[in-house]
């Protein structure tokens, strides 16, 4: 009857069955595609952003920031041609833990730098010299411009904090006052860079991302990550024997961890 | 004797400093060290002078260390060298568990307590350099002195003394001599001959003394006769005849061919047709909109840039041998001068191929040898693509600029406070200055900006009436009713044959009255080796102290960019009365589209100047105005 139907099917399947060579094939294949799967997933595993970026103009106090976070010491400091990273406990018992890489600030250097950390960044710290801000205003725009409009930055958004440095310095800006006056320069600059030309091939990618709104003025509320200003000092009122004063720093690097 | 020696990492954290008795302060000369010749590509020679200090260097590039040190220029220490050598070992054997275990929390939290062996090791130093065995002196048999007599070794006045060779019996030779003396003798006339050298050995005191008198009294009643001196003389003219210039004579309105009523009006001229579509070029543009340079980028060649060194590489291109692979493969090799001084050599002759001024191609490849020494390679990666690396990294270091390059936004900043922005174009004859002018005009134009032309250029047949043409264009391409009835462009000219700084100087309190955002002041072109014409330019330039001065070079020049450059500014610096003379800018590199991927002259540039690249010429119409893409020109230049 039925068994007698499936019997003849059966016996027809046995030879048409995979031969042992073909099922060792589709093993391979899906030992291949295994190993992938987890590759993959090793990879996203390790490029998950956790690094904080320290970047600036030179002598805005990066690499004393870096060193007051790490070690809590002061330490004398010099021009920095390459970068540093090191492992940062935001808090003694949450195990959470960043990268803290402080990128040179020259002109010749900040942008390689940038380009090449940029994908692992969680986080941005862009250190101002306070003292030295009304003077630097331009330079100081035109860098955090060049940060802002790049695309990797844009995509991944990462938390920008404008660390105001050297509040030690009775002359330094406040940070409202700084905010105010980058609101202003970045409202000018994006028109005068696009009418000039981006540093990528513009036929490629038509133009320079336009920064915050058209139509209305310039905000840091516009941007697609959240930014905020803090005033801290690397050197810390009582100088070199005493502390750093960056409390709003470390609070905010707890915050993002 | 030392004024400072510093240990800090390339990080920027100084680990260890040593300061002498009464040296300032070591941050600021250092710094100035990392950001002239490190950070510029120029650490072909160790050492470097900062007002009144010499700085010695040395990098660990294994560590990530640099050593300096400073002392006074005045000194000449001769055992800074070894001294800097020996601290360097001593320092890297002491402390090498901090640099390779920790990373950079072991330097930030190390203590480097160095300071004793610091101090040994200078005091061996100077004790080394000190202590040569002294030289025995010579005992008087063995000096030549005892081989002359003592009579030989008495000069009269007016003769030199002669140096004798030990056999004195040999006449001969003396009598050489004295026609030696005879022609060195300056009094010489033709009969008088100083005593033969035979003689002159046998000569007293009391001789000598009553020949000098002899020969005194000689002298003076010669005194007359002196004026006829033995050389002919040409029989010049009574009295000299005022020279005759050829154009001199003539009056200056004789040369003036300029319609005297076109200054500031364009329309007393008859507007002659011009096809706008021929000299806009490419029409389908953003108005306004600067291009970039667009190269066929090499995508592998972006990746590399971006690429961490110590990743393992999948690309192994270029084995070096079998042996090599072994090597890289099996344990981690650090770079030795020997394993790069092949490499090197092919990538100075690529440069040079690639048309990079054959001293800087040098300068290059010794900078970045110096930074790689030492340098502990990756698993995977080879000699040359280490190199290559290396190399495309200084490359793009070296194009990136160190100011900011936006002139839109510095002519906003001078429209706020009612002046106008100056732009001076200098250069060598031929490159190009008046048609990116009028291109840079156009582009300034189309921004909204409006444009005085300065016609500065009184020399060249045409060069007014070459501007006059342009300004026409400009005008139809933009005329006053799109802009609010406000011309936008004007020309400024005062013909030919007059003072070009003056011209400039009326130029801009003409724009400034008016109400002009830019004024462009086009130059003749001069030859870097003319030092009138560099004068003359040096004194428009201080005189009128412009906003931008920018030397316009072609792409095409070679090993002459550097030359033309430094000439340049020379003679800027030379001529200017200021603290801190007004030098070039910024460049303009013209003629972009007639080199194909020989691009070496940017960097020729701005390796010299330090300057940055504004504009680039890449044609003939009013579109073809570019900015730099460094990486772009990096890739051309690596490109095989």
């Amino acid at each position: 009857g039925m068994a007698g139907v499936a019997e003849p099917q059966l016996a027809a399947l046995r030879p048409g069955m995979p031969g042992p060579a073909l099922l060792s094939v589709l093993v391979a294949l899906l030992a291949v595609a295994v190993t992938f799967l987890l590759w993959r997933l090793v990879q996203a595993r390790r490029s998950r952003r956790n690094a904080v970026l320290l970047l600036g103009l030179c002598d805005a106090g990066k690499t004393l920031l870096f060193a007051r976070l790490l070690s809590g010491r002061y330490r004398q400091t010099q021009t920095s041609i390459t970068d540093s990273s090191a492992v940062y406990r935001v808090s003694k018992d949450k195990s959470a833990n960043v990268t803290l890489i402080d990128l040179p600030g020259h002109e010749s250097l900040r942008l390689q730098f940038l380009e090449r950390f940029k994908a692992a960044a969680r986080a941005i710290v862009f250190v101002v010299d306070s003292v030295a801000f009304q003077r630097e205003v331009k330079d100081v725009a035109e860098f955090l411009y060049q940060v802002l409009v790049d695309s990797t930055v844009l995509k991944n958004a990462p938390a920008l904090l404008i660390a105001c440095n050297k509040q030690d310095v009775t002359m330094a800006k406040s940070a409202k006052l700084i905010q105010q006056q980058l609101e202003k320069e970045l409202n000018t600059l994006r028109v005068t860079r696009s009418a000039a030309p981006t540093s990528l091939d513009a036929s490629a990618t038509g133009g320079p991302a336009q920064l915050g709104r058209k139509g209305k003025d310039f905000d840091f509320s516009q941007l697609p990550m959240k930014v905020e200003f803090v005033e801290c000092s690397a050197r810390g009122s009582k100088g070199e024997e005493g502390d750093a004063d960056f409390e709003g720093l470390e609070k905010w690097l707890a915050k993002i961890a | 004797m030392l004024d400072f020696f510093t240990i800090f990492s390339k990080g920027g954290l100084v680990l260890w400093c040593f300061q002498g008795v009464r040296g300032p302060a070591a941050t600021a000369p250092v710094n100035a060290l990392i950001r002239s010749v490190l950070l510029q590509e120029r650490g072909g020679n160790n050492s470097f002078t900062h007002e009144a200090l010499t700085l010695k260097y040395k990098l660990d590039n294994q560590f990530e260390l640099v050593f300096v040190v400073g002392f006074q220029k005045i000194l000449t220490l001769t055992y800074v060298d070894k001294l800097i050598d020996d601290v360097h070992k001593e320092f890297r054997d002491k402390y090498r568990n901090e640099f390779q275990q920790k990373g950079a929390l072991g330097l930030l939290n190390g203590t480097f307590d160095f300071k004793d062996d610091f101090l040994r090791l200078l005091r061996d130093a100077e004790e080394s350099s000190k202590a040569r065995a002294p030289t025995v002196m010579k005992t008087f048999e063995q000096s030549q002195k005892s081989q002359k007599t003592v009579k030989c070794m008495i000069e009269t006045r007016g003769e030199k003394p002669k140096e004798k060779v030990k056999n004195k019996k040999n006449k001969g030779s003396k009598k050489e001599g004295t026609e030696a003396v005879a022609a060195v003798s300056k009094a010489s006339t033709g009969d008088k001959q100083p005593p033969a050298a035979g003689d002159r050995e046998e000569l007293t005191k009391d001789e000598i003394l009553q020949k000098n008198r002899e020969e005194f009294f000689k002298r003076h009643m010669k005194a007359g006769e002196k004026s006829r001196s033995p050389k002919p003389e040409a029989q010049k003219e009574k009295g000299k005849k005022p020279r005759v210039w050829d154009l001199g004579n003539s009056n200056a309105k004789v040369l003036d061919y300029s319609n005297s009523a076109t200054n500031g009006s364009a329309e007393a001229c008859p507007v002659e047709e011009f096809d706008a579509d021929v000299a806009l070029g490419d029409r389908n543009r953003e108005p306004g909109r600067l291009y970039d340079l667009e190269y066929e980028s090499d995508d592998e060649a972006e990746e590399k840039v971006i690429q961490n060194p110590s990743k393992p590489s999948a690309k192994k291109g270029g084995l070096g041998g079998m042996f090599g692979m072994l090597k890289g493969l099996v344990g981690s090799k650090s770079l030795t001068r020997e394993d790069m001084d092949p490499i090197l050599e092919k990538m100075k002759d690529h440069l040079i191929a690639k048309n990079v001024a054959a001293e800087i191609a040098v300068q290059l490849c010794e900078s970045v040898a110096k930074k790689l020494e030492g340098k502990v390679m990756g698993t995977f990666t080879t000699v040359t693509s280490t190199v290559k690396q290396a190399l495309q990294e200084a490359l793009v270091q070296i194009l990136q600029p160190q100011r900011r390059v936006d002139v839109l936004r510095d002519v906003m900043d001078a429209q706020r406070h009612r002046r106008p922005y100056v732009v001076t174009f200098c250069g060598v004859n031929g490159v190009g200055k008046s048609t990116n002018l009028a291109k840079i005009s156009f582009w300034l134009i189309e921004n909204g900006f409006s444009v005085l032309i300065a016609a500065c250029d009184t020399f060249r047949a045409g060069a007014v009436e070459q501007l006059r043409t342009h300004t026409r264009r400009l005008n139809a391409l933009h005329p006053p009713e799109s802009h609010g009835g406000r011309t936008m462009v004007q020309l400024y000219e005062k013909g030919y044959g007059k003072d070009a700084a003056g011209i400039a100087m009326e130029a801009i309190s003409y724009a400034r009255n008016q109400g002009f955002d830019v004024v462009l002041v086009d130059t003749a072109g001069r030859m870097q080796d003319n030092a009138p014409l560099m004068t003359a330019l040096a004194k428009l330039i201080a005189v009128n102290a412009p906003d931008l001065v920018l030397f316009v070079g072609e792409a095409l020049v070679g090993n002459e960019a550097v030359d033309q450059l430094v000439k340049f500014n020379k003679a800027l610096a030379d001529h200017s009365m200021a603290q801190t003379p007004r030098l070039i800018d910024g460049i303009v590199l013209t003629k972009f589209d007639t080199i194909d991927d020989k691009v070496g002259a940017a960097i020729s540039m701005t390796y010299i100047t330090s300057k940055p690249i504004v504009f680039v010429g890449t044609g003939q119409t009013y579109c073809d105005l570019r900015s730099l893409n460094a990486k772009a020109v990096v890739a051309a230049l690596m490109k095989a």
